[in-house]
């Protein structure tokens, strides 16, 4: 057996055998760590929790404009390419962004008008399993629209639009096919998602322009095409910041909920100060305690220590004895904190499962921070029992002896 | 017959109770096989002695402290602490020694068999039986799996001296080994132990202040004299063997 095992297995049976003593240091260092993994569980749980709800609302991503604009195709292209954009649409006048949606089949039949909301691939506000119109005769309803027009999945629907033309009254008529219902959080009014294409084709028929491709007759559309705003979203919650004051500086007007976020990312922020503030009081009170433990456990353990140098230990080993025990310490305090900490996340969550959304937990803790705290304690053991190591490799073995 | 200890001048000053005790020890030459005994009153320095020659206690001055174990190379022990290498010391001590302490010194968290098996753990040694031969000449086979603070203190040092020969050291060193024992006990026991020592051929060096005992059982006395010192306060206590 090599030496360093041997001595883990001395350091190991002397631990068991003072298992009173053993136990009162892993029940010390439970203590300690135990409320300081339910405290950061509590901190990452509401942060997580309150993280997590901005995440999942993509209108906390989304930038808008205040007011009508000027923007042409290549600023939608460059801003397309901007590695903190996740998604961007042109948008018409809000005025001529509307439809009435006819469901002749429903008895009685329906009649609702609806915004048009421009959209294409990779638009957030839609599920990704959401199929996205492509075509002139594409939708996708909200949930709100599809409830008044008692309509779904498949459906029909009659879009309709009228203008003054001309000193005349004209009226359109589009048959349109429901590839979707989307979902309540996506446009909680009635409101109609389509192609920009489609968009595009209906302000362009109130404006009086033709659009050939629906045999819709008027005047030549114009050569080049400008959209009077726009729909952007950033791609995460931490690029809403930088993208707004990108767009600020291009002089535009726009809002977000960047206080929101910001207010979280306050919040985290602080709680995390404020907990590391009282880790690193807990952990060097904890390593002072555990190393005048060692220390006093040294002085204790002379006897031994000096027994284990007469039948010819070396340096090395005698320092790793208590070095060795105040690692156990640290080990089984930890298993020890770990199952307090779980038992206590239980009785957390379940006490406040009412207050949470489904899945969701008011305390909890990922893999990684058990190996953190595995790691830190650790450390701060180490750190605590190298100085009593270093005073036992001092003691002259005769000392000790003499002590038998 | 080679040397296996030579000292040549050898002090160990110590302050107890503000006095100056200083033990010197001019000569002393140990054969190899030889059975030594340092004789003397309580308190005139054989443990101190002992350690010094175990060790594990380092002297004030030396003029020449030579080990030879296996009477080849001779080792300079003072220089080996002048030059604080430890562990070619405590090589030496797993290698070649045992020492059986006054009162037993073992560790009581390991059982008996562990408690006399640690020197030979400690030199890769395998179980060939030696434990439990030397366990059942010195009478503890039976505490062999028992943890030291339940035993008497007479089975304590029997312990202690089956740990001092378990690993077959060349040499022993037994500080008092019976001084806890009633004298019927004690000779039984030194009987077994020098009994054990002479199979193995074994170099034994004994502290003990019953120099008839000692006489009686065969070995060579080396007596201690307090001599008055050139120095104020300082009591001089000299070995010379």
């Amino acid at each position: 057996m090599s030496g360093f095992f041997h001595t883990i297995q001395l350091a190991l049976r002397d631990y068991l055998h003072e298992w009173q003593m053993s136990l009162c240091f892993i029940l010390a260092l439970a203590a300690i760590l135990a409320p300081m993994m339910v405290l950061f569980g509590l901190k990452f749980g509401v942060v997580s929790n309150m993280v997590d709800r901005l995440v999942q609302d993509p209108r906390n991503l989304e930038i808008r404009t205040v007011g009508s604009g000027n923007f042409r195709s290549d600023w939608f292209e460059d801003m397309r390419r901007r590695p903190d954009v996740a998604f961007v649409m042109p948008r018409t006048r809000t005025i001529a962004a509307t439809m009435e949606l006819y469901n002749r089949k429903a008895r009685p039949a329906k009649i609702v008008s609806v915004e048009l909301i421009p959209t294409g691939n990779g638009d957030p506000l839609l599920g990704r399993g959401t199929p996205r119109p492509s075509r002139l005769n594409e939708v996708v309803v909200s949930k709100r629209a599809a409830e008044k027009l008692q309509i779904g999945v498949g459906g029909e629907l009659d879009g309709s639009l009228a203008r003054v033309y001309a000193g005349r009254q004209e009226r359109v008529h589009l048959p349109l096919k429901v590839l979707a219902v989307a979902e309540p959080g996506a446009f909680p009014r009635e409101g109609a998602f389509v192609s920009l294409d489609l968009l595009v084709a209906t302000e362009d028929f109130r404006d009086g322009r033709a659009v050939p491709e629906l045999g819709w007759r008027g005047s030549s559309p114009d050569s080049e095409r400008t959209f009077s705003g726009f729909r952007l979203y950033a791609r995460s919650i931490y690029d809403v910041n930088a993208l707004q004051n990108a767009l600020v500086k291009q002089g535009l007007d726009v809002r977000s909920r960047q206080a929101e976020i910001e207010l979280v990312q306050k919040l985290d922020r602080n709680l995390t100060v404020t907990f590391w503030v009282v880790a690193l009081v807990a952990m060097i009170g904890f390593s002072l305690s555990l190393g005048a433990s060692i220390w006093a456990n040294v002085d204790r353990k002379r006897r031994e220590l000096s027994v284990l140098r007469l039948v010819g230990f070396y340096t090395a080993g005698i320092v790793w004895f208590p070095v060795l025990q105040a690692l156990f310490t640290a080990v089984f305090g930890w298993m020890l904190a770990v199952l307090i900490y779980v038992g206590v996340e239980q009785g957390l969550n379940r006490l406040f499962a009412e207050g949470l959304e489904a899945g969701a937990k008011l305390c909890r803790l990922l893999p990684q921070h058990y190996g953190i705290a595995i790691g830190i304690t650790l450390g701060a053991a180490l750190l605590a029992s190298f100085l009593g190591g270093m005073r036992a490799s001092r003691i002259e073995p005769a000392e000790g002896l003499r002590e038998l | 017959m080679s040397l296996v200890f030579k000292l040549r001048d050898v002090r160990k000053l110590r302050i107890a109770e503000g006095a100056n005790f200083c033990l010197v020890v001019p000569q002393l030459d140990i054969a190899a096989g030889e059975k030594v005994a340092l004789v003397g009153e309580s308190g005139c320095g054989k443990s101190t002695l002992l350690d010094m020659l175990v060790m594990v206690l380092r002297p004030s001055s030396v003029n020449e402290f030579v080990f030879a174990p296996d009477g080849k190379v001779p080792l300079d022990v003072w220089l080996a602490w002048e030059t604080s290498r430890w562990n070619v010391l405590s090589d030496l001590r797993k290698q070649y020694m045992g020492y059986v302490l006054q009162t037993g010194g073992l560790l009581p968290f390991l059982t008996v068999w562990d408690n006399i098996n640690l020197s030979r753990q400690i030199l890769s040694m395998p179980d060939d039986g030696t434990v439990r031969a030397l366990a059942k000449t010195l009478g503890i086979r039976r505490q062999l799996n028992k943890l030291p603070g339940i035993l008497s203190v007479g089975e304590r040092q029997r312990v202690a001296i089956a740990r001092a020969l378990a690993h077959r050291p060349p040499i022993v060193l037994a500080d008092e080994p019976t001084a806890a024992v009633d004298p019927v006990q004690a000779k039984k026991i030194m009987g077994v132990f020098l009994g054990l020592a002479e199979e193995l051929g074994t170099t034994v060096i004994v502290a003990s202040h019953n120099t008839q005992f000692v006489v009686q059982l065969g070995m060579r006395p080396v007596r201690q004299i307090f001599r008055p010192s050139k120095k104020k306060g300082v009591i001089n206590s000299v070995f010379q063997g």
